[in-house]
């Protein structure tokens, strides 16, 4: 589903990856390892097709980054969730708007965005905060809701780059638990985190970030 | 399909909500900037209705040698009928012009004078052309070339000059208009830019979810027209408040009324819709680019 051909993207400062190739299937959870500056953000931003390689190719389901045109790249993004280590929550909406965000974006009529928003508040067990401002919410509580945004426009991928950066153990863990359940649901995982204790132990396929190059 | 759009236009005044100050003095701008181009247009329209009447009823007085027969001044008024841009020629005789002289002064000339010395002449009535500028010396010059023609009698130069004035104010308020629509575009232009740069948040999170340009584009450009609307809706009634105070002021020495004219104020509201459209899309693609 997601396939690295011999990629390299650098840039003036020297971060980036080089020649890492690789492959991730449907369903699978992966754990991308490495400490800060390693090139785990560039490496997301690749499948997300941010940043474009300069060398190699990036494919994620039907497209091509040697091929796709600018203006198919929102059409890959609607396949892709994205989870940040900063929220990215709209702050004058409150969570069911926050979360119906991308289903607006793709045209979803509202009884349907309406359904999806509550099934998927309910998943996450955030329902009951359906109508507060993200001001209101615990940093935990907003990463859930960036999580129930990324997921509920039923994704290939989660990319969740440092999600947990921002939280308390006990908050980190929860991220990490609902993501293994959206995992189980066939979503695949890509989860960058510079800590290693979070995600030993887990089960999961690791992929370590050093110095721009990726071993698997 | 209908949900997006209405969301779309939902998000366009949310916007507008946001940064209402912005978008009161823009609208304020707005409003004041446009209605002098409404001003100029009510106050051009009239100036036009009154030339285009008088050309209507513009007419030259040719007056024929007192010597010929009304036979002879007949064949004069046929080739004056033959000259383009006559639209009428109508013969006055002698007998005619006697006629009109009793009418005009109760007196009996052939009782005055034992004679009648009014000579025949002819009234000439002119083709007109919607809005364009009478020109009549070519006519007259032809006419004079006629035959047994003594005199032609005209008001030319007093057309002639009310048309060279309308003519100038037609120019400045062109010039008055292409700087207030190219203001307004500026005016719009960067009332979006800073609501663009209030709401990158917005367009940041709106590119990952993967929201297509268009999508990010119309909310702003919704935002834009609705801010040139209220403008021109303000400027709207700037107008009907000075249509009415000139009223009330030409009232006290004519019957003269400058007229309302919903036409004018609907064409008003279009072009300026179109400017801020024009405007606001410059800004947003400016920026997504």
């Amino acid at each position: 589903m997601i396939e690295f051909d011999n990629v390299s993207c650098t840039f003036v400062k020297g971060a980036g990856i080089v020649d890492a190739s690789f492959n991730i299937d449907k369903g699978e959870f992966v754990c991308v390892i490495g400490p800060t500056g390693a090139g785990k953000t560039t490496l997301l931003r690749l499948i997300y097709m941010d940043v474009i390689p300069e060398k190699g190719r990036v494919i994620v389901d039907k497209f091509d980054s040697s091929r796709i045109k600018r203006r198919q790249i929102p059409l890959l993004r609607r396949k892709v969730g994205m989870v940040f280590q900063e929220f990215n929550l709209l702050s004058d909406r409150n969570v069911f708007e926050n979360v119906a965000l991308p289903l607006r974006v793709i045209g979803v009529p509202k009884k349907e965005i309406k359904d999806r928003v509550n099934r998927v508040l309910n998943e996450l067990e955030i329902s009951h905060r359906w109508n507060h401002l993200p001001s209101e919410l615990s940093g935990g509580e907003q990463q859930i809701v960036s999580l129930a945004r990324a997921v509920v426009k039923d994704p290939l991928v989660i990319l969740a780059d440092e999600p947990t950066g921002n939280l308390d153990p006990v908050a980190s863990y929860k991220i990490l638990t609902l993501l293994e359940i959206i995992n189980e649901n066939g979503t695949a995982i890509l989860f960058a985190t510079h800590s290693y204790n979070l995600v030993k132990d887990r089960g999961h396929r690791f992929m370590d970030v050093i110095d721009c190059k990726v071993r698997i | 399909m209908i949900d997006k759009f209405l969301y779309l236009i939902s998000e366009g005044f949310r916007s507008l909500w946001r940064a209402k100050l912005a978008g009161f003095a823009t609208v304020t701008a707005i409003g004041i900037s446009t209605s002098f181009i409404g001003f100029g247009a009510f106050i051009g329209q009239d100036i036009s209705d009154l030339l285009q009447l008088a050309r209507s009823q513009y007419r030259l007085e040719v007056f024929f040698s007192p010597l010929i027969t009304d036979s002879e001044a007949n064949q004069s008024v046929q080739k004056i009928a033959q000259i383009p841009g006559v639209r009428k020629s109508t013969l006055v005789t002698k007998q005619e012009a006697a006629e009109i002289f009793e009418e005009e002064f109760g007196e009996n000339i052939f009782e005055l004078l034992d004679e009648n010395p009014l000579p025949s002449s002819c009234i000439v009535k002119l083709t007109t052309n919607g809005n364009e500028p009478l020109d009549v010396r070519p006519i007259i010059r032809k006419i004079e070339k006629i035959e047994h023609v003594d005199e032609v009698r005209h008001q030319g130069k007093l057309v002639s000059t009310i048309e060279k004035y309308y003519q100038g104010f037609f120019i400045i308020m062109t010039g008055v208009a292409i700087v207030v629509l190219f203001g307004t575009v500026i005016l719009i232009s960067n009332t979006i830019r800073l609501s663009i740069y209030a709401r990158r948040d917005l367009i940041d999170i709106l590119k990952l979810v993967g929201a297509t340009n268009q999508f990010i584009r119309f909310p702003f450009v919704i935002e834009g027209i609705v801010e040139g609307v209220f403008g021109a809706i303000l400027a709207s009634a700037f107008i009907y408040g000075f249509v009415r105070a000139t009223n009330y002021f030409l009232n006290l020495f004519t019957h003269y009324n400058i007229h309302w004219d919903f036409q004018i104020v609907a064409i008003m509201i279009c072009v300026i819709m179109t400017f801020s459209a024009l405007g606001s899309h410059r800004a947003v693609r400016r920026f997504l680019t």
